[in-house]
């Protein structure tokens, strides 16, 4: 594998006065280089692998289910796992294995406009705040703090409450609660690098604002963010499922992770597997993103990067 | 005619590194006599770093790979066991790296860290450790000692703080003291106080110094005797005057012709002559040349062997005898110094 | 048009230093810069010379604007620095460049050598189209001494004179007229730079630019410069065509800076008659009152605490010393206590 950086250019005689041979392969580009070193982790790269079929699960959802969702059929009713229905039936007789791979598509779209709206806004927020700091920085982050200190599950039944249950509203609900986070970590990132030389240089040379803030600043604050992102993925779908479960997400009768794992409660001890299955999926998909999330963050940093293209030759 | 403090003999380093095994420092031979000075010269990634801290072990066992013989006092540091050479540290050799922050403890008190140091290495109670430790602040020359004592590193300035450090290298009276790149953070005023500390301390103690630098002004007013490292070996090794005055190797010679001179004559139109430059880069200890280190870099390339075969460490000027009655030979490994006259 | 490039006339750069605790009342003021005169003729190389501390970055950085003026004036080819509006501003970091310390930091590690060297040119749109940008950066690169072939190239996998060149390159990719060197060479191997020295050297010439070289290395500087000026905490405190400063300085303070660089010749070293100064430098944030060396000067006498001495002509045409042993000529310390400051009785 070639993954690790070129090493120090051999100085020959014909060397151009800075010693660099004129015969160089070009670099290969950091995102390329990136998902190699993730790879390398196995965690990270089974994580990776099983969300991919995940969301092409998501994607793909109803032509690979074997029923619609709500067929119901009172003649299956609670049907343990067979053959014919491997993750069995529930109390109305509908197929589970469809109904959780249905929900995917439900659970992780909300998942992902939940980080979006986070994502974005978050993020602008600790941009600006870090970047420009002073009287910016302190009144954004104290509305970020009194964000913050409003109980996350209170804060996304106001929401709720307000526009009404219904998954769209469900994802702006955690989206909200996770401004704050983004802003932080975006923050917290940026102040590390404004200080950095090469965004002097930049300015020295007659840069923009906007441009060092797009060019430098915001690609060079990224990892810390891109890895929060994959974690609070995870938060995500597990805040869509708790929402749902709590009867203020997903509406019934439309399959969603968390309501399944509600509407399976009731039959825990006469039939496991309407709470099981839900909730392996759940489960998996949370560990997923969090494994994925920990090998981003050793993979993103630099100091890592060069021990790990080097320890894995 | 006395025994030298440290003996280096045939000192090898590999270290694993991503790239492959790094071969940092080459069959180096060297000694250092009571109150003499030894300048070791060379760039980064000369190997002269990493020479030193093999002999005090400080290197990670996990990817270094040491070999050779350096007795100190007679005592084999490299077949030393771990516990041993603990106790050999303090008393037996100190060390001053470049950054005094990074030998200093943040958290901790100056005075704390110097008695910490004694009482490791002598039965002392605390009351005279703290004692000892004011009288070696005021050795260093620290104003106030006794108040000095209870500031934090960062209370002080950089020139202070290698003064404290220099204060902890020396509170067991080591045979040696290893100083590494000591000066080079520091003001030029500050590093002529430093440098005039390190020779009356010699002086009283009769201290055996080895001064890593790549500063060769800094050597001239310092060293005895000077080793030239280029590629993990030395190059050439003679008295500093045969070494600064007369070079023989042609990158001893390439070095100081690097070197801009403050009093540089001036042409008629005002003009300073432009420096003679080495070209190009070291070559990367992981794909050291077949031949003579330098030859990549070299512009005599004099003898038909520089590419092919390694030249050996051989005399150059005649021999001349220095302090303590030892002979101290001009040597360079090079096939070239006849051209290089 | 005047001869004179760049121009610093009383030149002030205050940092508050907020005390510690809730009332930030009683924070002190560093000062960092504090009444700099300095003059760079057009096609001229001046040498900033000083101690870490001395201010000599904050001087280069507030020349363009990098760190803002709290007082005094700079003009940049006549036109007031301080005053300008952004479009001004931006005209102006086009035309002064700036050469950074530390090469490992002065580079984004996330663009390529040639997105870095491009990157005036697209700020002040100086070449139109993508081939035309990649062409220009290959002359730059070529310039500065590396093969355009590198362009593609990360950062990391540079050495640090070749990432140095790099930073050249951009400093030169504006076409300046100007161009700062921050201790430009202090980081690299010494004959790492030599070459850099060298290759400075051959812009300034080739291009015909001013330089202003920063740096704490005498030699270096002397070897560089036509001119020399040495700070002192936050002053000018001599300037001079560089050979005679470096041979017959005229202020006590040089002449101990100078004494204490050591040469790499033996004997020379060996005779070599050392100045060795008093105690450490004050702190910025406490200035002493007349002149601001005389707490560390062996020749202080009578109207030195009390006025402040100006630049003036000493030793060699052309040179200017901040010292009263060349006859009073200064600001006289006020008697009464500055406004805003109040005293203590003690008793």
């Amino acid at each position: 594998m070639t993954g690790q950086p070129l090493p120090e250019p051999a100085p020959s005689p014909t060397a151009t006065d800075a010693g660099i041979p004129s015969t160089q392969r070009a670099a290969r580009p950091r995102w390329r280089e990136t998902l190699g070193l993730l790879a390398r982790n196995p965690a990270a790269a089974v994580s990776g692998a099983l969300l991919l079929l995940i969301v092409l699960v998501a994607v793909f959802d109803e032509a690979l289910a074997p029923t619609g969702p709500n067929e119901i059929s009172v003649e299956d009713r609670l049907q343990p796992p067979s053959l014919e229905h491997p993750f069995g039936t529930d109390d109305l007789g509908r197929d589970i294995f469809s109904r959780v791979i249905l929900g995917a598509a439900v659970s992780l779209r909300v998942g992902f406009l939940a980080v979006a709206v986070a994502l974005v806004i978050g993020s602008l927020i600790g941009l600006l705040a870090g970047f420009y700091g002073r009287w910016v920085d302190d009144v954004l982050m104290r509305i970020m703090d009194m964000l913050f200190a409003f109980p996350a599950v209170l804060l996304a039944i106001a929401v709720l409450a307000v526009r009404g249950p219904g998954s769209g509203n469900t994802a702006l609900a955690i989206g909200i609660v996770y401004i704050p986070v983004f802003a932080r970590v975006t923050r917290a990132s940026v102040l590390g690098v404004r200080e950095e030389v090469y965004v002097r240089a930049s300015r020295s040379v007659g840069a923009s604002d906007l441009r060092l803030l797009t060019r430098h600043v915001l690609p060079n604050a990224a990892p810390p963010i891109i890895v929060q992102t994959s974690i609070s993925l995870a938060f995500a779908v597990l805040a869509e499922a708790a929402l749902s479960f709590l009867g203020l997400g997903t509406q019934p009768p439309n399959p969603s992770w968390g309501l399944m794992l509600a509407e399976g409660r009731g039959f825990i001890d006469i039939a496991w597997w309407l709470a099981f299955f839900p909730g392996m999926a759940i489960f998996l998909t949370v560990l997923c993103f969090n494994l994925l999330g920990d090998g981003l963050r050793d993979v993103l940093d630099p100091r890592q990067r060069t021990l790990m293209a080097g320890g894995a030759r | 005619m006395t025994a030298p403090v440290l003996e280096v003999d045939d000192l090898r380093v590999q270290l694993r590194t991503p790239r492959g095994t790094a071969h940092v420092v080459n069959g180096l031979s060297y000694s250092v006599g009571p109150g003499e000075t030894v300048a070791v010269v060379g760039e980064s990634g000369s190997g002269k770093s990493v020479s030193v801290l093999a002999l005090l072990g400080l290197l990670p066992q996990r990817v270094a790979t040491v070999s050779g013989r350096a007795l100190l006092q007679g005592e084999d540091l490299l077949s030393m066991p771990p516990e041993r050479l603990r106790q050999v540290r303090g008393p037996g050799a100190g060390m001053v790296f470049q950054d005094p922050m990074t030998s200093l403890n943040p958290v901790l008190t100056v005075g704390r860290q110097i008695v910490e140091g004694l009482r490791a290495h002598a039965d002392v109670n605390a009351a005279a450790a703290r004692r000892r430790a004011a009288e070696l602040l005021g050795e260093v020359g620290l104003p106030d000692p006794e108040r000095a004592l209870d500031r934090y590193p960062h209370e002080l300035s950089g020139g202070m703080r290698q003064r404290v450090v220099i204060a902890i290298a020396l509170s067991n009276s080591p045979a040696l003291l290893i100083a590494d790149e000591a000066t080079t953070a520091l003001d030029v005023t500050v590093q002529a106080q430093i440098i005039d500390l390190v020779e009356r301390l010699q002086t009283d103690h009769g201290t055996g110094v080895i001064w890593i630098t790549h500063d060769l002004g800094v050597v001239a007013g310092i060293a005895d005797r000077v080793l030239v490292m280029y590629g993990g070996r030395c190059v050439e090794d003679g008295t500093v005057d045969d070494v600064l005055e007369r070079p023989a190797h042609p990158y001893t010679r390439g070095l100081l012709g690097s070197l801009p001179d403050l009093a540089a004559p001036v042409g008629p139109g005002g003009e300073v002559p432009d420096l003679t430059t080495v070209p190009g880069l070291p070559p990367p200890p992981t794909d050291l040349p077949a031949g003579c280190v330098f030859w990549p870099r070299c512009p005599v390339r004099g003898d038909a062997r520089c590419e092919t075969e390694q030249p050996p460490l051989v005399q150059v000027g005649s021999g001349r005898s220095g302090h303590f009655g030892r002979e101290l030979p001009h040597r360079a490994a090079t096939w070239c110094s006849e051209e290089v006259r | 048009m005047s001869d004179v490039l760049v121009s610093a006339r009383g030149l002030e750069v205050h940092f508050p230093v907020r005390s510690v605790g809730l009332r930030r009342t009683g924070g002190g003021v560093l000062r960092a810069v504090d009444g700099v005169d300095l003059d760079i003729h057009r096609g001229e190389t001046v040498g900033l010379v000083g101690e870490s501390g001395c201010g000599k970055s904050t001087l280069g950085n507030a020349l363009l604007r990098l760190v803002p003026p709290t007082g005094g004036r700079i003009t940049f080819d006549g036109s007031d620095v301080t005053a300008l509006d952004r479009r001004g501003l931006k005209e102006m970091r086009r035309r002064a460049g700036m050469v950074f310390q530390d090469p490992f930091a002065s580079l984004d590690p996330r663009r390529t050598v040639a997105q870095t060297v491009a990157e005036p040119l697209e700020v002040h749109k100086l070449r139109s189209g993508r081939r035309e940008r990649a062409a220009r950066v290959g002359e730059l690169l070529e310039m500065v001494g590396l093969d355009p072939a590198v362009a593609s190239r990360y950062p990391h996998e540079f050495s640090g004179g070749q990432r140095q060149r790099v930073g050249i390159a951009r400093a030169l990719a504006g076409e300046p007229d100007f161009l700062v060197c921050d201790e430009a060479i202090a980081s690299l191997d010494v004959s790492v730079q030599a070459q850099v020295l060298n290759l400075l050297r051959r812009l300034q010439r080739q291009l015909g630019l001013t330089l202003l070289f920063i740096s704490h290395d005498l030699s270096a500087v002397r070897h560089l410069s036509d001119r020399i000026a040495v700070m002192y905490l936050g002053r000018v405190v001599e300037v001079g065509p560089a050979a005679t400063v470096a041979s017959d300085p005229q202020m006590p303070y040089t002449q101990a800076l100078l004494s204490a660089v050591p040469v790499p010749h033996p004997a020379r070293e060996r005779a070599r008659q050392r100045i060795v100064l008093r105690g450490d430098v004050p702190s910025p944030s406490a200035v002493p009152s007349g002149c601001r060396f005389r707490t560390r000067c062996p020749y202080v006498f009578e109207p030195c605490p009390d006025v402040d001495p100006a630049l003036q002509p000493a030793g060699a045409p052309g040179q200017l010393a901040a010292c009263h042993l060349h006859g009073v000529v200064g600001i006289p310390v006020a008697d009464d206590t500055p406004e805003g400051v109040t005293t203590t009785p003690t008793s």
